[in-house]
Formats: C-alpha cells, structure tokens, sequence
C-alpha cells in the first residue's frame, strides 16, 4: 500500500487577505494609532518651552488645578445637561408630526428641517453673528418691536451660552428627528391599533408604546449627541469666539488654544484625554442606564 | 490637436516655473498699505510678481504657527506678524524665519527705535524688520462731539471722558456712546490703559508676572468707571466698525493704525474725523501708550530669500513708500527718519485737514516700552476673562481680580508672581 504524501498545504495564500487589507491598515497606523499613542506619551512631557522634558505630572497636574479648564469643563456640562435633553424631546417631537397621517408635503417638510445640516458651518455661523447682532440684529429689533428689553447676546455670559445653545438647537434637532423618525417607522402600526381598540389616549400610547419601543434608537442619538457636545467647537468658536471672557469656551476650544496658540501640546494633549476617558464614561453610563434592560 | 494641446501645456508649465512670484500674508489694511509699494519694488525687480493676500489678523498668526510646525510648509515668502506675538515665533521655532543679517540687515539697525527691534531679535538673530507703531490716540467725530457740546481740549484725563460721555449720552438719548469696548472678547483697553501707566502682564525681562501691580490696578478700575457710566458701546472687532459706519459710537480708543481702517470702512465719514491725545489716567498723567504694530519676516522655506528681502527693506525703509503708507492708509511709521519729516505737518483730509500724525507721533518718545514675551496669548487669554469678570461685578476689588489673574496666568506660565 503507497500513501501518497499530504501536499503541504501553501501558506502563501493566507497572506492575500492581509495584503488587500494593507491599504487601510497602514493609513490606520499612521493616522489613527500613532497619534493616538503619540499623544498619550506627549501628556506626560512638559512641552511649555524647549527643550522639551519628560515630566509625567506636569500636564495631569495642571489639568486637576486649571481653573480655566474646569471652567470649559463646566460649560461643556452644561450644554450636555440643558441642550442635549431640550433637542432630543423637540426631536422626537418633530419626528411624531412628520410620522403624521395627517402631515401633507412630508418629504418638504423632513427637508427643511434636515437643511440646516446641508449649509456650511462658517456660513451659518456669520448669520447667527448677525442675528444676535446688539445694536442692529434681527432677534434685538423684534424683542424691540414687542416691547420687551433687547440682550447684549454675544457679549454678556449667560445670553451668549443660551445663543450657543439656540444655534445647537436649530442644526441639530433635524437631523436627530429624521434619525427618530427611523425609529418610529419600524413600530408595527398593529399594536396602535390594538391600544386604541383597548381605548388608550393618544397620550397613554406615547407613553406605554412609542417611547419603550424608540429607546434604542433614542440611546443612540443621545450618545451621538453627547459626543457631539464634548467635540463642540465650531459654534462657540464662530459665533461667540469662546466668549465674552470665557463664558462659551468648551473643552475642545480650550484644547485648541492650548496646542495650536499657545503650542503647549503636552497640555493639549493631556486635555484630549480628559475630553476622550468623560465621553467613554457617559456613553457606558448611557448604555447601563438606558439601553441595559434591552439586552436582559 | 494633442500634440498642439501637449506643447501649450509645456509651455504653460514652464512659464509657472519661470515666473517670479512673491506671496505676502497680511491683514486688513496693510493689504493695500503693502500693495502700494509693489511698483516702486517691480521697478528694481521687473517681472517679479507680488501677490499680498489679506488673510486675518488672528488667522495669520494660526496659520503662521501651523505653517512653522509643518517646517515651513504652505508658509509665504514674506510674513506680517505682531510685535507683541513675535517672540512666539522665535522661541518655539527659532529656524522658521531667516536669520535677515544673513542677507544684510544689520545695517538697518540704525534706522529704526530700538525698542521695536526689543521683540524682533533673539540674541544677535534678527528675525523681522520693524513695520508700523501703535502709538495710542482718540479718534472722534467732530460732528458728534459738536452736537453734544464737547470740547475735547476740555477732555485732559479719562474722568474727563466720563463726563463728555455723560454729555453724549444726554444729548443723543444714549444713542450714541463715546467708544466700544471688546468686554470678553479682547482685553485691549485695559493693555493700552495699563500701558499708560507703565504696566503689563510681565516685567521687562518677561521673569515675573507683574498684572497685580499697581498700575495696572489703575488701569482696571479706570476701565470700570467708563464701563459703569454707561459711556461705551460694548462690540468686539466687527461691532465696532458696524458702530462706527452707524454714526453709533462717537469716538474709537485704539493703535493710530486704527484712524487707517476707519478710513477704510467709513469713506463716507471724511472730513467728520479728528485726532486727540488718550486722556491721562490722573491729571497730568502720561498722554501715550502703545497697541499692537508689526514686522515683516522671511519664513526659511521661501524660495526666493533675496527678493523677499528687497520687497521689505524697499517697503519699510524707504521714506517715499513709508509717508505714503502713513498719509494714504493712516499706518505708523516705525522709520526714524521720518520723524522730524516737515511732510508729517500736513493736514489729512479725512481728519478734517487736522496735522494728526504730527500730532500722534510726537507721543511715541512718551510711551512706555514693553518687553515680548513667548506667553503673551496664555496671559491674554487669562485677562480677557478676568477683566470680563470684573466688568460684571465678580470681583469685590480690581486688586482682587488682579491678584487672580496673577495666579493663573503664573500657573500657566510657571512664572513667579512679582512682589
């Protein structure tokens, strides 16, 4: 009896995937893991003025005592806590009428409130300048025109965070009502049926039918919203120039002067961080909190 | 056809390549200031094209900064940075700028005050050539005052200011305020207002922060008392040229390169405008203090060293382009050979035919010299805050908000704080 001898099987062939792969993978060492680690080893250099030197508690130690930091830090919150909650309702709001039977010209309807999105950042951040304009805006002529007292917006604290929150609001709310609006479709239309055969109000099948069954996708515009807020930059930087003295400076803008004015990227780098480890903390607590139940 | 196609593009090509171009990166108007020179400058360089492009005064810096930590990448030929925001450059980036002794520029060193050069050289390097001055001065509406029964040889000090405000504020209903004030957006009032009294962030030797002094006390509780009065608009860089165009604001505190773009943005206001001397901060107090001014510097990348350096000496020392720089576009000369110049007798139409450069620059010998420093933007950034702060009544006392901003501003710096 002859056996023929097993060809050994050829290892060269494994190695297409990962050369197909190479492409992709390269550019994500380069671009994504390197700076990654890179700046994680520069939070622990103290990079104020040359030459640089290694000195792990300079930049975390700043961070714990920058009243300035926790200043953005504080602001950040705040928008997380008031805005993100605001939009998110008035989102699902506007999902529910354009969901309507009794809505005509829904698709103009769902365009126009997803076109905030399609406009350029910079564009639509001069309008709001204008707009919250003090002496010669259109919002401060209204408020005239009805008698009641005009706001200094964008240069008096408590106005100009509420201006970075309307224009949040307006951009925004659209587009997480279209992503809701998803949501909503896929409810099987029988269980309203079956409710209101039962004799629930509108109000009870929101309440017993609608939200339970949106909640996973709610979570996920909550968590894009909140990441959203802990990146924001381009408003407070636009419209309000992080001020007046700080009052819309978030920690992302804080970020930015510390790297690319004042060229402390040890600092910047350590403020990245802390930006990065607060969303990784909200979305677990998100997902615990909202989504746990879904999956037990 | 292709091949006809193939030689136009060959020769296209070829005539990019052969082409001279020098870019020049600059904000408002020292785009037509520095425009103004280019054929003065293409008559000892014929056929070299300059291309001066108005990017933004806080963008130019970014950009400036980015370009020099990408080596010099996307960076210009020729540089306009702020005195104030030079050293910056030279202590994080020492080799992103040309050495300029290395194409002769130790011989301009006479030709300019030495303390321009203070913020310009590191060491022996010379990095930037003096530009303009920001010696500080009113400037105000004729017509506006008039109305309101002003006589601003009446105004010595700024409580006097308070009450010509009073007056404006009376006759026109509060409709019009005597200047605008940048409350959180810039701290520049309370730099220029320091100033006047010899004080800033840092001390001469940028080793300790020196805010919490007295001076600058001064300096903040003035910039209260106007604040509370009620006699300044409130408006960052936009607002006030909005309020200027409006017939709104009545006067404007700022640099005398400020007096260029109201020029510029309210042509319609000539011959309504008039120059006085900023109010001394106690009766006969200094009259004079200092904003901002500028340099030209040749970033190490650009390609053409020799002819970046001739647009610059060309632009800033020579007496013909410079007097028109001042008359046209209202930029201070920082030449010192101009000074004594009978031409800066002349009446400026725009200012109502008044002498205001005479005027202006007869102050410069008054104003207190300040030191660069690489931590300019972190104190910056501090003050702006704590002087928004302090406008809204968060600190019992300005030594208290002062002796804060010292905090911070020595946390951010690892600068002691002065006794």
């Amino acid at each position: 009896m002859t056996t023929t001898p097993l060809r050994p099987r050829r290892p060269r062939l494994r190695l297409a995937p990962y050369l197909f792969l190479t492409p992709f993978l390269a550019a994500f060492a380069v671009f994504w893991v390197w700076p990654i680690g890179y700046s994680l080893f520069l939070s622990f250099v103290n990079t104020r003025t040359r030459p640089w030197r290694f000195d792990p508690g300079f930049n975390w130690g700043r961070l714990v005592n920058d009243s300035a930091f926790w200043d953005a830090f504080g602001n950040t919150m705040l928008i997380l806590a008031l805005q993100v909650p605001l939009m998110l309702a008035l989102a699902v709001a506007l999902a529910m009428a354009f969901d309507s039977d009794l809505l005509r010209l829904k698709g103009f309807y769902r365009f126009a409130f997803f076109a905030p999105l399609v406009l350029g950042a910079v564009p639509y951040s001069a309008v709001f300048r204008l707009i919250f304009n003090a002496d010669f805006g259109v919002l401060n002529y209204g408020l005239g025109a009805l008698g009641l007292p005009t706001v200094r917006w964008l240069f008096e604290s408590t106005p100009a965070l509420v201006t970075i929150m309307i224009a949040l609001t307006w951009r925004w709310t659209g587009y997480n009502a279209i992503i809701l609006l998803s949501g909503l479709q896929s409810i099987p239309r029988a269980l309203y049926e079956a409710a209101r055969i039962d004799g629930a109000s509108a109000w009870q099948q929101f309440w017993g039918i609608t939200l339970p069954l949106l909640r996973p996708v709610l979570l996920f515009t909550f968590v894009l919203s909140t990441i959203g807020t802990l990146q924001l930059f381009t408003e407070p930087w636009l419209i309000t120039n992080t001020g007046p003295g700080g009052a819309t400076e978030t920690l992302v803008t804080y970020l930015y002067k510390q790297g690319f004015r004042s060229f402390n990227f040890g600092y910047a780098s350590a403020i990245a961080y802390a930006v990065a480890i607060t969303a990784a903390l909200f979305s677990i607590l998100q997902i615990r909190l909202v989504g746990g139940r879904d999956n037990g | 056809m292709h091949r006809i196609l193939a030689i136009t593009f060959a020769a296209l090509a070829l005539a990019f390549a052969s082409a001279q171009t020098l870019t020049v990166w600059v904000w408002d108007i020292n785009k037509p200031a520095l425009e103004s020179t280019i054929d003065s400058f293409q008559s000892m360089h014929p056929g070299v094209e300059v291309i001066v492009e108005d990017i933004g005064n806080q963008n130019a810096y970014d950009r400036g900064l980015a370009g020099c930590a990408a080596g010099g990448f996307g960076m210009p030929d020729v540089y306009l940075v702020e005195n104030n925001e030079a050293e910056v450059f030279w202590a994080q980036f020492p080799d992103c700028f040309i050495d300029l002794r290395d194409l002769g520029a130790s011989e301009l060193l006479p030709l300019f005050p030495a303390f321009k050069w203070a913020e310009l050289t590191a060491g022996e390097a010379i990095h930037a050539i003096p530009y303009d001055s920001g010696p500080t001065a009113i400037f105000y509406r004729r017509d506006l005052y008039e109305q309101a029964g002003i006589d601003v040889n009446a105004i010595e000090t700024w409580g006097d200011f308070i009450a010509a405000g009073q007056a404006m504020n009376a006759a026109t209903d509060g409709a019009v305020k005597m200047g605008t004030v940048a409350k959180g957006a810039d701290d520049e009032w309370f730099r220029m207002l320091a100033n006047q009294a010899d004080c800033f962030y840092f001390d001469d030797d940028a080793s300790q922060v020196t805010v919490a002094q007295s001076g600058c006390v001064l300096a903040l509780e003035t910039l209260k008392d106007l604040y509370d009065a009620d006699v300044l608009a409130v408006g960052g860089w936009v607002e006030q040229i909005q309020l200027i165009q409006n017939s709104a604001a009545a006067s404007a505190f700022f640099g005398s390169w400020y007096g260029g773009v109201i020029q510029a943005e309210a042509p319609d206001q000539s011959g309504m405008w008039g120059v006085y001397l900023t109010p001394a901060l106690e009766s006969g107090g200094v009259r004079a203090s200092n904003l901002g001014g500028s340099a030209l510097a040749i970033p190490a990348s650009t390609a053409h060293p020799e002819l970046a350096y001739d647009f610059v000496v060309n632009a800033l020392a020579n007496e013909e382009n410079q007097l028109r720089i001042l008359f046209d576009y209202g930029l201070t000369p920082s030449l010192l050979s101009l000074l004594d110049s009978p031409a800066l007798d002349q009446g400026v139409e725009y200012f109502g035919d008044q002498a205001v450069w005479s005027l202006i620059l007869g102050t410069l010998g008054d104003v207190p010299a300040v030191a660069g420093t690489a931590f300019f933007q972190e104190a910056r950034e501090v003050m702006i805050g704590v002087v928004n702060t302090y406008l809204d009544g968060g600190f019992a006392s300005a030594q208290a908000a002062l002796d804060q901003a010292a905090r911070q501003i020595s946390q951010a710096t690892g600068l002691p704080i002065a006794d």
